[in-house]
């Protein structure tokens, strides 16, 4: 691909392991569907959830733009700085705000965390940006957990993990941090 | 509704990222990553949907009720934790199976507990790419350190 200077690994592979133990367990879930209620029911299960995907559609083609081109529109050093140094608090908060906020999926997370990390991001910051994705991804709130979850219940998750990236990367400062940050 | 409102929020990022890229290079350039990232997303979404309804179906009602419901306690978050680790697929599936252990007498909490669990330790994300790219040590420290979050939050929310 010419003009592709992301070091993002774009290029998965389609099929891989991680997609042939959803597959297989799919399967044997048809199968176990099949045999308890019979082979029309797992049609018609099969049938009804594909309906739901596509009333879902939509939203999924708007999200994988925006993940895939948000990517473009950041430059790479700025953010490294901006989280790359050890900052005290703010770089907590900017590396957690920064996971939340980035679209993606751990494809795009972890190599970017682990670039930061290389750069002189100290475990502290790495540890609140892949705490913030993991727990506040606004991107999966919007797309999928909205879809399947009342709103109610998924502020009251949200309102209860927001302090966990800050307090995950102050205990990896206070535990790990000064020990093993290598001096540059 | 909820899912009304969220595909008009991301149409308007979608708006706003697109006058953002400014040249027909880049907006070409964006085109082809969503190419290949909705190559890798859309055949998981595909299965994973078949397979998280496929699943609800199996799951046991009375058995949720009695092991995720009101009366269940600690144990149901306990239990709810360490099943979010080994669910397959995507945040869809997850997702997906929570709302359906609620519809059948699951708690809130439970389901709380559940998905937090999932989207820290979910195996496929732990093993496909926080390995290989964090390395098992700085894996083992992050896991270690967030160990508590998933109970702490199904706590605090059986509280409401």
């Amino acid at each position: 691909m010419p003009n592709d200077p992301a070091p993002t690994p774009d290029r998965r592979k389609i099929i891989d392991g991680g997609f042939l133990v959803l597959l297989a367990v799919t399967l044997l879930a048809a199968g176990l569907v099949a045999m308890k209620y019979g082979a029309t029911h797992a049609l018609a299960t099969a049938v009804g959830a594909l309906g739901f995907l596509a009333v879902l559609l939509p939203k999924v083609g708007a999200g994988l733009f925006v993940a895939a081109a948000i990517p473009l529109l950041l430059p790479r050093e700025k953010v490294s700085a901006l989280i790359g140094q050890e900052s005290g608090w703010r770089g907590l908060l900017l590396a957690s705000a920064a996971g939340a906020l980035l679209p993606g999926g751990p494809g795009m997370t972890f190599p970017l965390a682990a670039a930061l990390f290389a750069a002189g991001a100290d475990i502290g910051a790495t540890l609140a940006f892949i705490t913030g994705w993991s727990l506040l991804s606004l991107n999966r709130t919007l797309i999928w957990e909205l879809s399947f979850l009342d709103w109610h219940l998924v502020g009251l998750r949200v309102l209860l993990c927001l302090p966990a990236p800050l307090a995950v990367g102050l205990a990896a400062r206070a535990l790990i941090g000064r020990r093993e940050r290598p001096r540059p | 509704m909820n899912i009304l409102i969220g595909t008009i929020l991301l149409w308007g990022l979608v708006g706003l990222t697109w006058a953002k890229l400014a040249t027909p290079p880049r907006r070409r350039e964006a085109l082809a990553a969503t190419a290949r990232l909705a190559a890798f997303t859309l055949p998981r979404l595909f299965v994973a949907m078949i397979g998280a309804a496929l699943l609800a179906e199996l799951m046991p009602a009375d058995r949720i009720e009695q092991l995720f419901g009101r009366d269940a306690g600690f144990r149901a978050l306990l239990l709810a934790a360490l099943l979010g680790p080994i669910t397959p697929g995507g945040a869809f599936v997850s997702f997906a199976l929570a709302a359906a252990a609620m519809k059948v007498g699951a708690t809130p909490a439970a389901a709380l507990t559940y998905v937090t669990s999932w989207s820290l330790f979910s195996l496929t994300k732990l093993l496909a790419y926080e390995m290989p790219f964090m390395g098992a040590r700085t894996m083992g420290q992050r896991a270690a350190l967030s160990l508590p979050i998933p109970l702490v939050v199904g706590t605090i929310a059986s509280l409401f």
